[in-house]
């Protein structure tokens, strides 16, 4: 594998987060390609966690299971990560009492595992520091084990806590400290491949690129309850809120987030919400809402492992069902699945523009793995307009309340905002005539429930095919999945690729209304198909095994909260193929 | 009032435009035609065009109105059971160039949305409620609400409500509402007249309407009312008058503005990051650039 792996462990608040950022930056300036996620618990202080960083000079966009060199700022530290180091690979930390915990030189030494004690604490104490600034006595040890310049480093330092000028002095010697630590000599350095040139990237996460489609796309008002993965949303949003003027909002619960952001698309702002699954739980009355009275509406579902408060800081692909099944009754809408930055922030364009133009609620999935990971993508280049499906001009002088619902052939009807005709029309929950008054008439009930289903087929003529990524057919191991399943499998391709094994992917970003002729005719092509879902029922995977009668070789299925780790795909294409 | 009569009659065809569908739903003598009759008055003496409207219902019998304002120029939205409020707000701050008017009963407001209510409040969004109070679950056939008197034997509480019912208009006003009145729904004249005050607020504007409810709720019937109720002469001065006028539910009910803040700073003219915008959100959506915001991430 072409990577090089770090991972910085410690208790929350020890500034895994200011280091992670820092070290990622610079490698991403010096040319690198670099991907980066933190673990950790549901707890703002204490508590253990991680921030792994993978880099290298071909895109990375996926985390390997095994790393090369740990930066323990704390016991837990030292002996939980033990296990994930390559053999030959290097430990660092700064914890006095090592040498009492039992068995760690032993276990060390069978790993061909280099320890390497760095007395970081009286170290940044001795230079003025605190604690925490334990952290840049160890990074400055981390990056000279790299083999890497301290000039960079140095400069992003400054950057970052610019704002702070007494602590940065003191920043700034504690990683002159530990890069001239004579500790080094215990290891080699490595001699990394430094980059030639260049490429022309953005480090972000998803949650950033669902704030800058949506940004972008003309939301104006916004409102959400805070729940994680998706709070970042909110705060991005309102942190641009003086450069975009956008209304944001943190309101008193995700019924009302659902509610407020309804009402504002019935009027004709572009909005939309963002929640986890147990804030959706609360919103699907309001879905249901959206789907009778034909109003666009849209929701970010950050996905993380339920049920109940589940692994509240973890990642999942659990919700899939829920997204396309959720509320009461029968009504068309809209799933779909980011899988990276880029991903979020086209596709939160295009679920804008899906929902207005056929008026129904839209799901973006997302998972915590793409909401928080810092990825590296190309720069935003899609321009995707603006597409409201709205009668203006003219038009608008000649309308009928009855135009608002009429009983089309491809089931979407006029729409237009209150306020904008002298022509009304009733946006009625209760089931409805052509001009939106109520009906209980059996014969008037079904030709609108089935004008309303009849967006279902416009719509799914109307998204485009699922993707096939690697060898187009003869694949000996194929995978279909959606979400952050693309990312893993695409540095799989090119990992399985150098060791001559021929891997495809179908990516679904499109899973409902679902297109299962892209699945039959990818089955036809390839002959050993599995799924890759985050999920332990293998949701996709059961909706097109129950659309097509085909059967899935093989079902990779994970719902321990952890990602796809490349390892781990390349350890099951191994066994199945 | 005889000015009111005739600039009603000067205003027919657009009093006319709010005239709706005659499909009757409602109970004989129930309360909320005269309601629906005030608000389409107070509306159409303060000037407002049917497209410059948006009426927003909860569930329950007042929401039954829905089908019975205005026939082509009317904008109406009929949403779900406790939900009125937030619905209401979302379009109120993104078009505040529309009025936007909810309603809502006892059960939807009191119980399975009251949180919804505090924040409304608290939030001051630009909006008139108006709260059907007839003391019962009618649509349901007559089950306790939280306003259903004590002792009173109800659908699915046959031993009588074991609970004091609460006082919506002193709630509203401890919760610092910037306005709050109470009403009774067989004053049509004052109910317009205590509307249009409300369509004239600036921020929040709660109106409490007594409702009777001739089937469900045989406690409080007309007569009831009449020999208790009467508009107050001027409307309380500080909150802790208006307070101690709200509170009486029993002997001696206080009709009218029971209190206003007419200074209040509403929802809108409190957001910072839109101080000196002047367009109203609807009207902003198009294309916005972001390539400074971007930069950031190069």
């Amino acid at each position: 594998m072409n990577r090089t792996t770090l991972k910085i462990a410690g208790e929350s608040g020890m500034g895994l987060l200011s280091v992670g950022r820092i070290v990622a930056k610079v490698l991403k300036h010096m040319g690198f390609y670099v991907y980066s996620d933190r673990e950790y618990p549901s707890l703002i202080k204490g508590g253990h966690s991680n921030l792994q960083i993978d880099f290298g000079l071909k895109p990375i966009r996926s985390l390997s299971r095994e790393v090369d060199l740990v930066i323990a700022l704390d016991r837990a530290g030292l002996v939980e990560y033990l296990e994930v180091i390559k053999k030959g690979g290097i430990l660092v930390h700064g914890y006095e009492r090592a040498h009492l915990i039992k068995g760690l030189k032993e276990k060390a030494k069978s790993r061909n595992v280099t320890l390497v004690y760095l007395p970081a604490h009286s170290m940044a104490r001795k230079l003025g520091g605190t604690d925490v600034m334990v952290n840049m006595v160890l990074l400055g040890m981390m990056w000279k084990i790299l083999g890497l310049e301290l000039g960079p480093l140095e400069a992003a330092i400054k950057k970052q806590f610019a704002s702070k000028p007494v602590l940065l002095k003191i920043d700034l010697k504690c990683v002159r400290a530990g890069y001239e630590a004579s500790e080094i000599k215990a290891v080699k350095p490595y001699k990394l491949k430094l980059p030639v040139k260049k490429p022309k990237t953005l480090l972000l996460d998803g949650n950033m690129g669902i704030a800058l489609g949506a940004i972008e796309a003309g939301v104006r008002t916004y409102f959400q309850y805070p729940m994680s993965p998706s709070s970042s949303i909110l705060m991005y949003l309102a942190n641009f809120s003086h450069d975009t003027r956008m209304l944001v909002r943190q309101v008193e619960d995700e019924i009302t987030a659902a509610e407020m952001s309804l009402g504002a698309m019935f009027v004709g702002s572009r909005s939309f919400t963002a929640t986890s699954g147990g804030g959706y739980d609360l919103m699907t009355e309001t879905v249901s809402l959206a789907g009778m009275t034909e109003t666009p509406w849209v929701c970010v579902l950050c996905q993380r492992p339920g049920p109940a408060t589940g692994l509240p800081t973890w990642t999942a692909q659990g919700d899939l069902n829920m997204a396309i099944h959720s509320s009461h009754g029968e009504f068309p809408r809209l799933v779909l699945a980011a899988s990276d930055p880029s991903s979020c922030y086209e596709l939160i364009q295009h679920a804008l523009n899906y929902a207005e133009e056929f008026q129904i609620p839209v799901i973006l999935l997302s998972e915590k793995n793409i909401c928080e990971a810092q990825a590296m993508v190309e720069p935003f280049k899609a321009k995707i307009p603006i597409k409201r499906g709205l009668v203006t001009g003219k038009a608008l002088e000649d309308l009928k309340p009855a135009d608002r619902f009429k009983i089309t052939k491809d089931g979407v009807s006029l729409r237009w905002l209150p306020g904008s005709s002298s022509t009304g029309y009733f946006g009625n929950g209760d089931e409805h005539k052509e001009d939106g008054t109520l009906t209980e008439r059996g014969e008037e009930v079904v030709p609108m429930f089935d004008k309303r289903m009849r967006k279902l087929e416009t719509l799914k003529k109307a998204l485009p095919d699922p993707k096939i990524y690697g060898v187009k057919s003869d694949a000996d191991i194929s995978f279909i999945g959606w979400g952050s399943s693309k990312p893993v499998m695409l540095d799989t391709i090119e990992e399985m690729r150098a060791q001559g094994k021929k891997v495809n992917y179908l990516h679904y970003e499109y899973l409902w209304p679902l297109k299962e002729k892209a699945a039959e005719q990818f089955f036809k092509t390839n002959k050993n198909v599995h799924i890759l879902e985050g999920n332990y029922q293998g949701q996709l995977a059961n909706l097109i095994e129950s659309a097509t009668g085909l059967k899935f070789k093989g079902k990779y299925l994970k719902y321990n909260g952890r990602g796809f780790f490349l390892e781990d795909m390349m350890d099951y294409i191994n066994k199945h193929s | 009032m005889i000015e009111d009569y005739k600039k009603l009659a000067e205003l027919k065809k657009e009093y006319l435009a709010y005239e709706g569908s005659e499909v009757i739903t409602w109970c004989s003598g129930c309360g909320n035609y005269g309601i629906q009759k005030a608000i389409e008055r107070a509306v159409v003496l303060e000037g407002y065009k049917p497209k410059d409207v948006l009426f927003c219902y909860d569930i329950g019998c007042h929401g039954n109105g829905s089908d019975k304002m205005g026939k082509t120029e009317v904008y109406t939205l009929h949403g779900l059971h406790g939900r009125v409020l937030p619905v209401a707000a979302g379009a109120a701050v993104s078009n505040p160039n529309v009025k936007v008017i909810a309603a809502g009963g006892d059960g939807g407001t009191m119980s399975e949305g009251i949180n919804h209510l505090v924040h409304t409040i608290r939030n001051d969004y630009p909006m008139i409620f108006i709260l059907h109070n007839n003391e019962n679950y009618g649509l349901t056939t007559g089950q306790a609400s939280s306003t259903t008197r004590r002792g009173l034997a109800m659908n699915g509480s046959p031993d009588g409500v074991m609970m004091e019912p609460l006082n919506c208009s002193e709630f509203a006003l401890n919760l610092g509402a910037s306005f709050v009145a109470r009403v009774y729904s067989g004053d049509v004249k004052h109910m317009t007249k205590v509307l249009r005050a409300a369509l004239n607020h600036k921020g929040f504007a709660f109106v409490e309407v007594m409702q009777v409810c001739p089937t469900y709720n045989k406690a409080t019937p007309v007569e009831w009312y009449e020999e208790r109720s009467a508009p107050l002469k001027s409307t309380p001065k500080t909150r802790s008058d208006a307070l101690k006028a709200a509170r009486d539910m029993e002997k001696n009910m206080k009709l009218g503005v029971l209190y206003q803040d007419k200074k209040t700073v509403n929802f809108l003219d409190r957001l910072v990051n839109r101080k000196d915008v002047k367009s109203v959100p609807v009207d902003e959506v198009k294309r916005f650039n972001i390539s400074e915001l971007i930069k950031r991430f190069m």
